[in-house]
């Protein structure tokens, strides 16, 4: 179906769409979260919340657990399979589950995986090409600060997302992105990387910090919160000015809130 | 030679990889067809050489005929080294130019200590890479490719080819009539280094200079069109 | 050559000491991806090259035996001696048999990370010969008595004043003071020059060997490998039997992705194919050549779920697009290679026992993958080492059952959500003031460099929860 086709049919059911939280966003920022229903909502959609949601099963899998990440992955299939559209704000968590379920999971389960993985989305891709989010009509957004934004790795490279976050950005928060110079480079988190090797993830982190800073941007913003947590962990040790926010709490214009990693 | 590694290694290779006919497996081969070539600068192929040259820090001249070339030649080796003197291999299409008329003494053997510049007919000119491939042979020795400090190679026009399997085409063919050649050198620039904080120097071994000489039927615009799409 | 995977991340916290080297590979880490985005970018069809290479070299390596059969049939039949090497003691011991056998004493060696791999200049030296290598970059490591930092450039850890420092302690310059870096250059050029006069041996590597014809091909920009293959009486020619390929115009395919990935260039300078002994017309070229192919655990990856590993060209991508390479150095991997193939190989060649810290050395960013003209999925690769030092329990016991009771946890909901309304709020209120921690227990690794920041309040579940029953109840009231 076509643009134009779709504009003229009648309404249509809406969207279901169930939210899969991350654990990131459960424990240290539920304000991500709660952003992304307004999203979403925003958008059209039906969002539910599958309660007994935990975590997709990343730090199992990426240290190389893979017998606790194959029933990890099993709960999450399981537990979204009704879902018509599983959406999830993290570009590495939607990774985990489109891209590596599939490859992790065997037989019949893997043909579950191809399904859930098929209509998983991560949170910018879902708006924008899916749900074609619009901006409110009635108030013009608040004027936001200036916005750089950090690409996650999983997002960019597994899921190819670069556009969606700048558009949604421009269209919906009325604000151009400043870019990074490295913008394709990781910023040192990794999962248990950062712990396993702090002085390597430091040194990484400390050039993608310093990086933000140079933009001359007050806000860096991304789509996974372990990178965020990382870079403003790093922001907050060295007392650099600069705040650090879900891309999700930008766009539903909900920043009133003290920033990632600062006090009230 | 040490028999029992090599069995010991072919046993191994048999049992994982299994055995199959050589036809079959060459079948295989054959469907796999050949690969994607790059567009080349320039639909003109003289163009498109000269262009792929200047990029490979060559220097290049164009000329029409021999005596065009010898006089091209000349005027390089004086401008550089005052001198009229140079060394070729013993190639037969060399031997027969007119040096007399530009004054050019070449000598036709192997370059030796002290002697700074030699001259190579080359058998082909790659478009696609600004490659010239030479083999090794009475007319060819290996030195006088890779000692003097300015190599300058002739290039027949009717000797391009437009991509590598093009040459390897030329060169089988080639190989048919005349066996196998010890070595097939494709040399596409002066001898080059970046092995001291990437800084890129040239003469590492080799040619500090490497200078290509187009010689036919090159259309007239042809190396000013080169010239401008690669910036000095 | 001495392993030191090992300490991985005292290697790793020494090179990040070392500022001065720091800033240089932070200048080779913008530099280096910008020159192989160029040769890329102008190439549409790239990526088809790289699927049509990969499948070529997947069929070579399903017929890896008869194409090393064919191989060396041609070889022989070029005039060659061609020899195997399960191991790399036995690839020293051919290669010193034949110096020995031709009375040699100096030997010309071109870039070779096979015999790296095996120690072959140490073996060789050893036996009394002198070795003396002769790609610029290897030549100043040899002479500052250090290994490769870099598969393709081995010295580029050094700078202009470390080389000349080291070559006024080591050459006769007398009162030359060799300003730039084109001085330093022409001066191991000279060196150089004689020792290719003298040396009755010369040694190479190869980038591919060629089954239909016999001939080896050798890459590289300085010249210096053509004329170890072409001054020296005698030439010997070390790989590895994954090496080979069908037709001579794969093996130039191979080069189009090669180059470009390198470099960024189109071609190198001298790409030559070398066939065997000086023929009757020759007028010069060695008299006698050799091929020693080299096993060396190549067929136990061709029998492992790694086989794609044999598939890697050596370019240096990967490593020139990593950034826990660029942070740390080649140096810090404590062998031969190093960056994420080197990551794969050096547990593959050597074992995961000494070398399980490498596999971790990513973030699974997949900058390599996306770069890798072998296309060979890097990241996943080292998960899988991940996956067998987890099965292995090679990995810190702390870790590994952390990372168990964390997934059992998660797999228990009820308890997971009860553990974490607990936890998290005690958390919050503690950071409340600052929204993070400077320490905190439990999490050394991460507050080493970088502060903790506080969860914002009760976790989601929490809330979203109450919300929900608080909705229901409106429900029922109304």
């Amino acid at each position: 179906m076509n643009e134009r086709d779709r504009e003229h049919s009648p309404p249509q059911r809406k969207k279901r769409v169930a939210l899969f939280v991350t654990c990131l966003a459960d424990l240290f920022r539920p304000s991500v979260a709660f952003a992304s229903i307004k999203l979403l909502e925003q958008a059209g959609c039906e969002v539910t919340v599958p309660l007994r949601q935990t975590c997709c099963g990343q730090p199992a899998y990426n240290s190389g657990n893979y017998e606790d990440a194959v029933l990890q992955a099993q709960e999450v299939i399981q537990l979204l399979a009704g879902a018509d559209y599983v959406v999830v704000p993290s570009g590495s968590c939607a990774g985990m589950i489109s891209h590596h379920y599939p490859t992790l999971l065997d037989g019949e389960w893997r043909d579950r995986a191809l399904e859930l993985a098929a209509k998983t989305f991560e949170l910018t891709v879902f708006l924008k090409d899916i749900a074609h989010i619009r901006p409110k009509r009635k108030k013009s957004p608040a004027k936001l600060p200036s916005v750089a934004y950090h690409d996650g790795c999983a997002g960019l490279r597994e899921l190819q997302i670069k556009s969606q976050p700048r558009d949604l950005l421009r269209e919906l928060s009325g604000v151009e992105v400043c870019e990074l110079q490295q913008s394709e480079v990781c910023c040192g988190f990794g999962g248990t990387f950062c712990a396993k090797m702090p002085a390597i993830s430091g040194k990484m982190v400390d050039d993608k910090l310093k990086d933000a800073v140079a933009t001359g941007a007050r806000i860096l913003a991304g789509g996974d919160l372990g990178c965020l947590l990382n870079i403003a962990g790093r922001a907050e040790r060295l007392g650099e000015d600069i705040e650090v926010r879900h891309i999700a709490e930008l766009l539903s214009m909900q920043f009133d809130g003290p920033a990632i990693g600062k006090g009230k | 030679m040490n028999a029992s590694a090599r069995s010991e290694i072919f046993a191994r290779l048999r049992e994982i990889t299994g055995e199959a006919p050589a036809e079959r497996i060459q079948r295989e081969r054959q469907a796999l067809g050949s690969a994607p070539v790059p567009a080349p600068p320039a639909a003109e192929l003289c163009q498109a050489f000269l262009t792929n040259v200047l990029k490979n820090k060559g220097t290049v001249d164009c000329v029409a005929n021999r005596t065009e070339a010898v006089t091209a030649i000349g005027h390089h080796i004086y401008s550089h080294f005052r001198s009229h003197r140079l060394v070729a291999g013993n190639d037969p299409r060399l031997a027969a130019m007119p040096w007399r008329d530009a004054g050019v003494l070449p000598r036709f053997g192997s370059l030796e200590v002290g002697e700074p510049v030699a001259l190579t007919f080359a058998q082909l000119g790659v478009v696609e890479t600004g490659a010239i491939v030479t083999w090794t042979g009475k007319s060819n020795p290996a030195a006088n490719n890779l000692l003097p400090e300015h190599h300058i190679v002739l290039v027949d026009t009717a000797d391009l080819v437009s991509s590598m399997e093009h040459a390897w085409g030329r060169i089988n063919l080639e190989l048919e009539k005349t066996g196998r050649p010890r070595g097939i050198n494709f040399i596409a620039g002066p001898s080059s280094t970046a092995d001291i904080e990437g800084q890129l120097v040239y003469g590492a071994h080799g040619p500090r200079k490497w200078h290509v000489i187009l010689m036919g039927d090159v259309p007239a615009d042809a190396l000013a069109l080169a010239r401008a799409a690669v910036p000095a | 050559m001495e392993q030191h995977s090992d300490t991985f991340l005292d290697n790793a916290s020494a090179a990040l000491g070392n500022t001065a080297q720091a800033e240089r590979r932070d200048v080779i880490a913008a530099f280096a991806p910008l020159i192989r985005s160029a040769a890329v970018e102008g190439f549409t069809e790239f990526d088809a090259l790289r699927q049509h290479v990969k499948r070529v070299r997947q069929h070579s390596l399903d017929h890896l035996e008869y194409y090393l059969g064919q191989f060396e049939h041609e070889a022989v039949h070029n005039g060659n001696h061609v020899h195997f090497a399960r191991d790399g003691d036995e690839l020293n011991s051919l290669v010193l048999d034949i110096c020995q056998q031709h009375d040699a004493r100096h030997v010309a060696k071109g870039k070779s990370m096979v015999t790296e791999e095996t120690g072959l200049n140490d073996f060789l030296q050893r036996a009394g010969l002198e070795v003396m290598e002769t790609d610029l970059g290897e030549y100043i490591i040899q002479q500052a008595g250090e290994t490769p930092s870099h598969i393709v450039a081995p010295a580029l850890h050094k700078s202009a004043g470390e080389i000349r420092e080291l070559f006024q302690a080591k050459h006769k310059l007398g009162d030359r003071e060799l300003p730039e870096t084109v001085d330093l250059v022409s001066e191991a050029r000279q060196v150089l020059r004689e020792h290719f006069l003298k040396a009755e041996v010369g040694i190479i590597g190869a980038n591919a060997l060629i089954a239909e014809n016999g001939y080896s091909m050798l890459v590289t920009n300085e010249g210096n490998g053509d004329l170890c293959a072409n001054l020296p009486r005698v030439l010997i020619v070390c790989t590895t039997i994954d090496r080979v390929l069908p037709l001579a115009q794969d093996a130039t395919a191979m080069l189009r992705l090669l180059v470009r990935s390198a470099t960024g260039q189109s071609q190198t300078c001298y790409t030559s194919f070398y066939s065997g002994p000086r023929r009757e017309s020759d007028v010069d070229g060695p008299i006698e050549t050799h091929f020693v192919l080299l096993d060396n655990k190549r067929s136990e990856i061709l029998d492992s779920d790694y086989r794609e590993m044999l598939e890697c060209i050596r370019c240096g991508a990967c490593l020139n697009h990593c950034p826990i390479y660029s942070a740390v150095g080649g140096h810090a991997y404590g062998w031969v290679y190093t960056g994420p193939m080197g990551s794969i190989l050096t547990p593959l060649l050597t074992s995961l026992e000494q070398s399980h810290a490498l596999p971790n050395a990513c973030t699974s960013c997949g900058r390599c993958a996306e770069v890798c003209p072998a296309d060979i999925p890097l990241p996943d690769l080292l998960r899988d080492l991940r996956h067998e030092e987890n099965s292995k329990k090679l990995s810190a016991p702390r870790w590994r059952l952390g990372l168990k009771l964390h997934s059992w946890l998660t797999r228990h909901p009820p308890l997971y959500h009860a553990l974490t309304s607990i936890v998290i709020p005690v958390l919050h209120w503690f950071g409340r003031k600052h929204g993070n921690f400077e320490r905190l227990p439990l999490a050394a690794g991460w507050t080493s460099q970088r502060n903790f920041p506080a969860p914002e309040g009760k976790t989601f579940m929490q809330q979203y929860k109450a919300q929900q029953k608080r909705r229901e109840q409106g429900k029922h009231e109304r």
